[in-house]
């Protein structure tokens, strides 16, 4: 069968110089693909993924703060729920209903961090290590995809950051290639001159300067060339059947993580990164924004990946959950656990996992938070096991750690 | 320890990089009376007069042909008090005049960071911006109270009392707007601005005792009243001490009055939360006059010792490295200790920094971010710079988006961060863009010297000086001849292109390690 990898081999090598090709795609047979979308600033889970007739959801929050059964917009369904409840989803979310539906997706509730820090960048830090005691970070090096990818023998292939910044998540790992957008291409700028001079220029000497500069070379030749047509110009993006992308950020960087991997060169790690939920004001209507952007930015990705989908898998998670009880701002304050999303191959998916604490003064954490049940290092371990195929990855992804089972995959 | 540094590498890590004006001055009157002067500036603006005449353009249509706009603007109008600026928010009142407002403050940032004699207040304005973090481009609230924030918060007191600049941004309408603290009310107060001021503004993150939650008797030395460090009950507390704080934003005081619309601070007593608190193992009574709970919050946070330890910290990597040694970084606590409640207690702690060995041996140390790359480069090869919509759209670009950094922690400081191949790409195409002016932003008036050299080699050589004040290392040289492919030796005299070849010999100078650290 002719692949478009083929198709797209005589291109590429047209437009790049013959000094260029020595930094052409790794090995072939790379494992399975892993993308990370991390919402920044804590997501409240229990404003998308909730028991509406909890009679403690009901009471403790007003009605504009939760989901509803009933009104104008009332929150999806879900079928499979726990406890007798009745669990919806936020109704800007139709399309992940429909992956749910499908069963392509799992939706892990009262799941993140164990350690009950409330704050952002401590949270976020522990998740991206792999790690829930802050002690180990100072001697666990790294973040726990740099780990995964040692461990499973591809540290020496480059993983794909769809943002600025490389996350910590990536820490150590010596290859990150950083792309928010690809619309205008990854080139040098100055053109073939300036690539000679800076190859040249960087050459030598181990400073971190030069490091990133090789390094960065390196990116844009394995990728801008992917990126244009023969005479040299950027191509549109044409996603897989009707997948249309929203440009927003959830849109762009799913675009462009969909885009790379659609170049099949060997990247098995993808970072997506989505601010602005710490919704301490004025939530109903970001939330729902937020939730709906992201929504149907992982339904045009399902679709225009619908040809990979065997080898990928998407973890959506946020650094903690927030309040039960909102404040006077119509606002929720700082929480503890939240919400996994998980899309993957054979997935025992359209159902709601791990066990359910309950939001009674008793069940919450500190009598004020959504209880932790399920630590998201296992559901990550799970994945390594299941579809990543990397099981000896696992121990050094999440040291001084034992996963429970989740019970994600048959 | 005497302060008889190299003039560059003072510039360098003092100042938004040498010019040939600043490098004359320290030669003449030596480094030690240029410190003495940095550290007291004249209060006032010496780039007033350039702001004023700098223009951006503004362009917005309307359903109202009259109310359409298509001009260049001064940037002078950040000089007006917020109340004029307040009006801006009116539903009648195009956005694109309140994004205007934040690109003026870039704009001004720009021009000062280039012009301003008071160089090192521009390195400090830089830094207590990214400590005291709002974000004017996410939301345009705060894009309205960003001229005053930057004039009388942050450039007031740059090198001031942290006390009184704390409470100054605990006042402020760009503060108070970006961390809800003017909705914050009596009852199920907003925790946001309580939260990141301990973790962010004071405290900091490694005094964050988290596992203690509410126990609040297990903190260490909280019996003795000295607790080293807070838990979120203190976060909950101080959120309650700060209901009432807020802005005249117009918001409902009960029976249909309403605040008057001005962004000023005010105090509004039926907000808040007048019974008694415990914070830092500290009682607090109920009913205490107003904004008494506030200011003792603000009180116990400035004074506590982990607050001297995480702020000197973060001021030593800022104008050291990133890894500062302890001894540095408790010189610099000893002195901000013992100065807390002098006027010029920033600017002591600074000077303690500066004239110590760490920073005599941190030469090269810091990856400069975008800020001081192109500011530094546009110093360096003599460009005057004329900020426009263009340039400051692509430093947005470049993972530096001066007061448009989202999350509160400001933009991160430690060298890696800066160096992923999206920023490596965007560094590139400052630098480039610079000399080619593709922003309008003014041309660079070294290349003329650089052109009129007879061959290549002594082109990157001028090229090298000017910008770095050394000559170029050979593998630097070969590294621009064989690219631009240009042999040694070759005549440049009868060439066509000089001035482009030495543009582009300039960019990439720019381009080595040596002159993106500083």
């Amino acid at each position: 069968m002719l692949t478009r990898r083929h198709l797209l081999a005589g291109t590429t090598a047209l437009s790049l110089a013959p000094s260029v090709r020595a930094f052409a795609a790794p090995a072939p047979e790379p494992g399975p693909v892993l993308v990370t979308v991390f919402l920044r600033g804590g997501m409240d889970s229990l404003g998308v993924v909730a028991p509406v007739d909890d009679r403690n959801y009901t009471a403790d929050r007003p009605p504009e703060m939760r989901l509803l059964a009933d009104g104008d917009k009332p929150a999806l369904r879900l079928d499979k729920a726990p406890a007798g409840l009745d669990f919806r989803l936020h109704p800007e979310m139709g399309a992940l209903r429909d992956l749910y539906q499908s069963e392509r997706i799992a939706l892990i509730h009262a799941s993140g961090l164990a350690n009950g820090t409330r704050s952002h960048f401590g949270a976020q830090e522990l998740i991206e290590r792999g790690l829930a005691n802050p002690d180990d970070t100072t001697h666990v090096g790294g973040g726990w995809m740099a780990r995964w990818l040692a461990a499973s023998g591809d540290a020496k292939r480059p993983a794909f950051v769809a943002a600025a910044g490389v996350p910590e998540e990536l820490a150590t790992h010596a290859d990150a290639i950083a792309a928010g957008d690809l619309r205008g291409g990854m080139s040098v700028p100055g053109g073939k001159q300036a690539a000679t001079v800076l190859g040249h220029l960087y050459r030598e000497g181990n400073g971190a300067f030069e490091q990133a500069g090789r390094r960065t070379l390196r990116g844009i030749n394995l990728i801008d060339g992917r990126l244009r047509e023969p005479d040299g110009k950027v191509a549109v993006y044409k996603p897989t059947g009707n997948a249309t992308y929203e440009d927003t950020e959830a849109g762009r960087s799913l675009m462009t993580v969909a885009r790379v991997i659609r170049m099949d060169l060997g990247i098995r790690a993808f970072t997506v990164d989505i601010g602005g939920w710490d919704t301490h004001e004025n939530q109903p209507p970001r939330l729902a924004i937020l939730v709906g952007q992201l929504s149907r930015a992982l339904g045009s990705f399902h679709e225009d990946l619908h040809a990979q989908l065997g080898n990928v898998v998407v973890v959506v998670m946020s650094e903690f959950g927030r309040r039960l009880r909102s404040n006077k701002s119509n606002g929720t304050d700082h929480g503890h656990a939240g919400l996994t999303i998980v899309s993957a191959p054979k997935i025992l998916g359209g159902r709601l996992h791990g066990a359910w604490p309950g939001l009674a003064s008793d069940q919450l954490d500190n009598a004020v938070d959504l209880a932790m049940t399920t630590d998201i290092r296992s559901i990550l371990a799970e994945l390594m096991n299941g579809p990543l195929q990397t099981p000896t990855a696992v121990a050094s992804s999440f040291p001084n750690f034992t996963p429970k089972k989740v019970g994600l995959f048959a | 320890m005497a302060f008889d540094l190299d003039p560059r590498m003072v510039l360098n890590k003092l100042a938004f990089g040498p010019t040939d004006a600043e490098l004359g001055e320290m030669r003449k009157s030596g480094a030690e009376a240029w410190l003495a002067r940095q550290l007291k500036p004249d209060a006032g603006d010496d780039c007033a007069e350039r702001i004023k005449a700098a223009k951006i353009h503004l362009k917005y249509t309307s359903k109202n042909p009259d109310a359409e706009v298509d001009e260049d603007r001064s940037l002078g109008v950040i000089d007006q008090p917020i109340e004029e600026h307040w009006k801006l928010l009116d539903k009648s009142v195009a956005n694109n005049e309140r994004v205007f407002l934040r690109n003026a403050v870039v704009g001004a940032t720009l021009i000062r960071a280039v012009h301003s004699r008071w160089q090192l207040r521009e390195v400090l304005v830089d830094f207590w911006h990214n400590h005291f973090n709002v974000n004017a481009a996410g939301d345009s609230t705060v894009a309205v109270a960003l001229p005053a924030y930057d004039r009388d918060v942050i450039r007031a007191h740059a090198l001031g009392n942290f006390r009184e600049m704390l409470e100054a941004v605990a006042k402020s309408a760009a503060m108070q707007v970006y961390l809800n603290n003017r909705s914050s009310r009596g009852g199920a107060a907003n925790e946001n601005y309580a939260r990141e001021l301990f973790e962010l503004h004071t405290l900091g993150r490694p005094a964050y005792l988290n596992a203690l939650y509410n126990k609040w008797r297990d903190v260490p030395g909280a019996l003795q009243g000295h607790p080293q460090g807070y838990i979120d009950q203190d976060v909950y507390e101080a959120a309650r001490a700060f209901t009432g704080w807020t802005i005249e934003d117009g918001a409902g005081i009960g029976a249909g009055r309403k605040l008057p619309l001005t962004g000023k601070f005010t105090y509004v007593e039926t907000f808040h939360d007048n019974y008694q608190k415990r914070l830092l193992a500290t009682e607090f009574d109920p009913y205490q006059p107003p904004m008494s709970d506030g200011n003792k919050v603000l009180d116990l946070v400035a004074d506590h010792p982990a607050t001297a330890q995480y702020v000197c910290g973060k001021l030593c990597t800022r104008l050291v490295s990133d890894t500062p040694d302890k001894a540095l970084v408790a010189a610099a606590v000893k002195v901000w200790t013992e100065q807390r409640r002098k006027p010029d207690q920033i600017a002591r702690v600074v000077e303690a920094i500066v004239r110590s060995d760490s920073f005599r041996r941190s030469a090269g140390a810091k990856i400069k971010r975008p800020l001081e790359l192109f500011v530094s480069f546009a110093r360096g090869a003599g460009v005057d710079l004329v900020p426009t919509l263009a340039l400051i759209g692509t430093l947005d670009g470049s993972g530096q988006r001066l007061f448009g950094w989202g999350p509160p922690t400001g933009h991160p400081d430690e060298n890696d961060y800066w160096l992923s191949s999206s920023m490596i790409r965007a560094r590139w195409t400052l630098m480039l863009g610079l000399v080619e002016d593709y922003w309008k932003a003014g041309v660079a008036a070294v290349v003329p010297a650089i052109a009129s050299r007879p061959t290549p080699e002594a082109a990157v050589a001028a090229a090298h000086q000017r910008l770095l004040g050394s000559e170029p290392p050979p593998q630097v040289t070969a590294a621009i001849l064989t690219g631009m492919g240009l042999r040694p030796g070759i005549s440049l005299e009868a060439r066509k292109d000089t001035v482009p070849v030495a543009k582009r010999m300039l960019a990439y100078c720019a381009m080595t390690p040596a002159f993106q650290t500083r």
